[in-house]
């Protein structure tokens, strides 16, 4: 067997000589007339019967030829040679095929390699799809969370779940005091956690029930970074102490490398939750601690079905609920999926479908110009066919075209899938989760660049596979209208999802510019924004914190070119924020608000430079003066939107908050109204807002948000540094995080700028491609009715008649297409409502604009071949043939 | 690879094999000497002759040299290999069995031919 596979081998590499067979033949011959000479035929007539005896001596010599193991890899090479003979003689064609499948492959590729992970990927944990994060929700926090109180009971009687584990609420400020200092976060889970998901620690163990306990031992697992990156990777790291916020810890566990928290969070130290069901009846007004809470479906139970087995406990929950917030919350079951990917999945499902549309158009493309140069080949085929090509033959030849074709597209367009998905990692905003890990997903390149190659050779076989007739071998001109309905259709269809994906881009692209173009109420430029998280293992208390901010706040404003210092807890228009609901406010001398109507508001707790600082114009009344922060009345100040909301037609000044939420002590009294600020985010209706005086009183410091506002003369370049040397003169242990807030405000724009980038790239994609297949058709069409038009401009016809005459047929399928297009674009539009900002999903600009637009290139596409193709000489097409 | 493997090439092959492991001989002598063995039964067109050697040759049953005749002229001489005779014992077993059982099916129990 071997040896037999090493002769092939050598014949593969050796070829035997072309004349020994030759001189085998002349022996076989010259023997075969000796013969017959010998047998007494005359010389001439004993050769010719030797010839015919033999038969074809050129026949024998193929034959022979085809024995030759591996004879058929040399005539792979040699349609793989005549396939770039014809693509150099034909470079439009050859062109156009290669930008449609670069393109359509690399934009397909890379764009799925984002929504991939958002939509499709599993998540990294056992069996994810039976995970769920379940609690209430209500207009202040709309992630699922539940009070300690409630996770007793549930524990208890609960029926659809096989595991149920709680989570700290989320990550919190932490320090690693050691030699080397460390500010962290951490976050604290049940020892169930890591079971339930499936998840085993990479170095060392869970925490053990009894460490999961209050006044257990103290242990932590930390993450898999902070032991690779604090610890180099120590070995020796389990059971070693380490020390955070002053508490000796041992250390039990490392996590695994790319374990991510269900919340996203990220987080060096965990600890155990510790959760102690007695206390949980008596703190945080019987209501107990809030806690994240994830569980694992028991089989075959559904997210439905757990909602509804669920609903009786909550309901039952309801009745310890005050009647305000009775009203406005709800149960919430959302699959890990969901949870995770929050509203990242609309925009993942419209990108999808720009995917497919686009791959589509690709696909339309090719086929499109494959069967027009079939047809144009016909003739060709006829002739090869005639001088004895086989069926068989002809086919190969026909797939080993589109598979060079589709091959060159394909790598082209996976560099090009490279490519992109380097820009769009850089481009892409912080906010949309998991984007940071997107990486060429080489399947997805594969099956984009398969659905091409299969349009490739299924329409570039579709001609091979009719018998050349022999009528096209001497027909006048190869003209054919075989399958001219099918590819004017094709191109119409390219047409109508152009339209399609160029209405939806450019509804985003309208919406993009009304975000950017809105007034936010506030000056953002040259103001630089601090945040100074203080150690609260040093600052322990309330009064060392103001000490600390108000040291500051002085040093600051002796800065040269400083205008305004102003602190806040939380600065617009996104991010955290504190709020309330408006029925949780009591105005003195008015009927109490009916709970749970009014929504949600804003409350903010600031200096009096903070409207100085951001420039914000008090409208009636005044703003806090310097002096009000040492007196003992509280004042507040409403925004425009509250004060109508609470005093319509009355002058809201002096009037006085009882105390309730947000207002504490012994009430309020109203002393301003500020102009309206946009602050739920840049895209959603702005909320009424609260501004209470931060007074200097240690009462007023507490939380751990807080953030400085620096309004100067001088460019906001300049004087970060000396920001940072004024808070290390004051405590050199303290991180510093600043920024300007423009950049801030602009990166809360660049998850609508990023989604705008990304589908307007895929809309221009799409619309290039289809008009390189009306080009193409367009040209194509010309050429083959050449001869007509030659016949046309004998018998009279203008140049204009002739332009007319072709540029009517391609206006044809771009208005059909157009027509049909804008249909479908309008009857799905709504899908992308939940992406556009104060753009109507009918908006008539879009509406009209885009076919105007679509229709104007398509015109240039049509009249630059249709001009070609008047130029044709009657005197020579005729007599070409 | 186009092979077709029909009873009649199959048979051509393991005649020339045959014929080789008398002694090595040119294309010619392979011819005449199936010819006058057969009794002029069996005429080996010559187009379907040396494609047959060729074949064999690639699969490294028999291999070819240049000699000269005892006419003093120069003809390419084909001998069986090693594996060529391994194939030619093959080849004749599956012929015994082969022929035996057609013998046996059309009734006809003589002895089977070699």
């Amino acid at each position: 067997m071997i040896s037999e596979l090493l002769t092939q081998l050598r014949f593969l590499i050796f070829r035997k000589r072309r004349r020994e067979l030759d001189e085998e033949i002349e022996f076989h011959l010259k023997q075969a007339v000796t013969t017959r000479i010998a047998a007494g035929m005359d010389p001439a007539e004993a050769r010719r019967q030797a010839l015919i005896e033999f038969g074809g001596i050129e026949l024998t010599r193929e034959q022979s030829e085809r024995q030759r193991p591996g004879w058929w890899i040399g005539t792979v090479m040699q349609d793989v040679h005549y396939a770039f003979r014809g693509f150099g003689r034909n470079p439009l064609f050859t062109i156009s095929v290669l930008i449609t499948l670069a393109l359509g492959i690399g934009a397909t590729t890379a764009v799925f390699s984002f929504v991939d992970r958002i939509l499709f990927r599993p998540l990294p944990y056992a069996e994810p799809s039976r995970i769920v994060s379940l609690g209430f929700v209500h207009p202040l926090e709309r992630q699922e969370f539940v009070m300690g109180r409630f996770y007793v009971e549930w524990q208890k009687d609960q029926t659809p779940f096989s595991d149920l584990a709680a989570q700290s609420t989320g990550v919190q400020n932490c320090d690693l005091v050691e030699n080397d200092p460390m500010q962290l976060n951490c976050i604290s889970f049940q020892a169930s956690f890591l079971p339930l998901f499936g998840i085993s620690p990479a170095l060392g163990r869970n925490f053990l029930p009894e460490e999961d306990r209050p006044n257990g031992p103290p242990v932590v697992m930390i993450s898999y970074g902070l032991w690779k990156g604090h610890y180099n990777g120590d070995p020796h790291i389990l059971d070693r102490m380490i020390n955070v916020d002053g508490n000796p810890v041992r250390v039990v566990g490392v996590l695994p490398k790319d374990f991510q928290f269900p919340t996203l969070e990220a987080a060096g130290i965990v600890s155990p939750f510790a959760f102690d069901p007695a206390v949980q009846q008596t703190v945080n007004g019987g209501f107990g601690h809030p806690m994240r809470l994830f569980a694992r479906l028991k089989p075959g139970v559904s997210v439905a079905q757990a909602y509804a087995q669920m609903q009786p406990l909550f309901n039952g929950d309801l009745k310890w609920f005050p009647p305000s917030a009775k009203s406005e919350t709800r149960l919430s079951i959302r699959t890990l999926r969901d949870r995770e990917t929050q509203d990242a999945r609309p925009v993942a499902w419209v990108l999808f479908g720009f995917v497919v549309a686009v791959l589509l158009i690709a696909c339309a493309n090719v086929a499109g110009l494959m069967m027009a140069r079939g047809a144009g080949r016909q003739r060709e085929l006829a002739v090869r066919s005639a001088i004895g090509a086989s069926r068989g033959r002809l086919i190969r030849q026909a797939l080993t075209e589109a598979f060079v074709l589709s091959f060159a597209g394909g790598l082209a367009g996976l560099a090009i899938a490279k490519a992109l998905v380097m820009v769009f990692v850089r481009l892409a905003p912080t906010g949309i989760p998991f984007i940071s890990k997107a990486h060429l997903d080489l399947r997805i390149g594969v099956f984009a660049a398969l659905v091409s190659c299969l349009c490739a050779v299924i329409f570039g076989i579709a001609t091979a596979l009719q018998k050349p007739r022999l009528a096209a071998l001497n027909a006048k001109t190869s003209m054919s209208r075989n399958h001219a309905f099918l590819r004017r259709s094709l191109v119409t269809t390219q047409i109508a999802i152009s339209i399609i994906l160029l209405s939806g881009a450019a509804l985003l692209l309208r919406s993009f510019t009304k975000i950017e173009e809105q007034n936010l109420g506030m000056q953002t430029g040259g103001v630089l924004t601090v945040k100074v998280a203080v150690p609260r293992l040093r600052y322990n208390t309330n009064q060392k914190v103001m000490d600390f901010y108000l040291r500051l706040e002085s040093s600051l404003r002796r800065l040269p070119g400083t205008r305004a210092v102003g602190m806040t807890d939380s600065i617009p228009p996104g991010g955290w924020q504190d709020g309330f609901r408006l029925s949780d406010l009591h105005v003195q001398g008015k009927p109490p608000i009916p709970p749970g109507t009014g929504g949600t508001v804003v409350g903010r707790s600031v200096t009096p430079d903070y409207f100085r600082g951001l420039n914000i114009p008090i409208m009636r009344g005044r703003n806090f003066a310097d002096q009000d922060r040492t007196g003992d009345e509280r004042e507040v100040i409403l925004s425009r939107l509250l004060a109508e909301r609470l005093f319509p037609g009355e002058d809201p000044i002096g009037k006085r908050f009882l105390p309730g939420a947000h207002v504490s002590g012994a009430g309020a009294i109203v002393v301003g109204v500020a102009d309206n600020v946009k602050n739920s985010g840049l895209t959603e209706q702005s909320d009424p807002e609260m501004y209470t005086l931060r007074r200097s009183v240690s009462g007023d410091w507490g939380g751990n948000h807080l953030m400085v506002i620096v309004d100067s003369a001088m460019p906001v370049a300049a004087i970060e540094p000396w920001v940072r040397s004024e808070v290390s003169s004051i405590d050199h242990t303290i991180p510093v995080e600043m920024e300007p807030l423009n950049e801030s405000l602009n990166r809360l724009a660049d998850r609508p700028r990023f989604e705008t980038t990304l589908l307007g790239f895929f809309a221009l994609t799409g619309l290039v491609l289809a008009i390189v297949g009306l080009y193409g058709l367009i040209a194509f069409m010309t050429t083959q009715r050449a001869h007509e038009i030659g016949v046309r401009m004998a018998l009279g016809a203008t140049r204009t008649n002739i332009l007319r005459l072709i540029a009517k047929d391609g206006l044809r399928m771009v208005l059909v297409g157009s027509a049909v297009g804008l249909g479908i674009a309008l009857a799905t539009s709504h899908m992308l409502k939940t992406l556009l900002f104060q753009v109507s999903v009918y908006d008539p600009l879009t509406y009209i604009l885009v076919p105007l637009l679509l229709s104007l290139v398509a015109l240039v596409a049509i009249l630059i071949p249709a001009r070609a193709g008047t130029r044709v000489e009657p005197a020579i097409t005729l007599r070409a043939e | 690879m186009p092979q077709s493997t029909d009873l009649l090439q199959g048979t051509l092959d393991l005649l020339i094999l045959q014929t080789l492991a008398l002694e090595p001989m040119h294309g010619w002598g392979v011819a005449q000497r199936i010819q006058q063995l057969s009794k002029d039964v069996l005429q080996i067109g010559q187009g379907s002759l040396y494609p047959a050697l060729y074949r064999l040759e690639y699969k490294g049953w028999i291999r070819s040299e240049w000699q000269t005749t005892e006419n003093n002229r120069r003809a390419k001489y084909y001998r069986l290999t090693q594996t060529g005779k391994k194939q030619l014992a093959t080849e004749l077993a599956t012929w015994d069995r082969l022929s035996l059982a057609i013998a046996s099916v059309l009734g006809r129990a003589t002895e089977a031919s070699s």
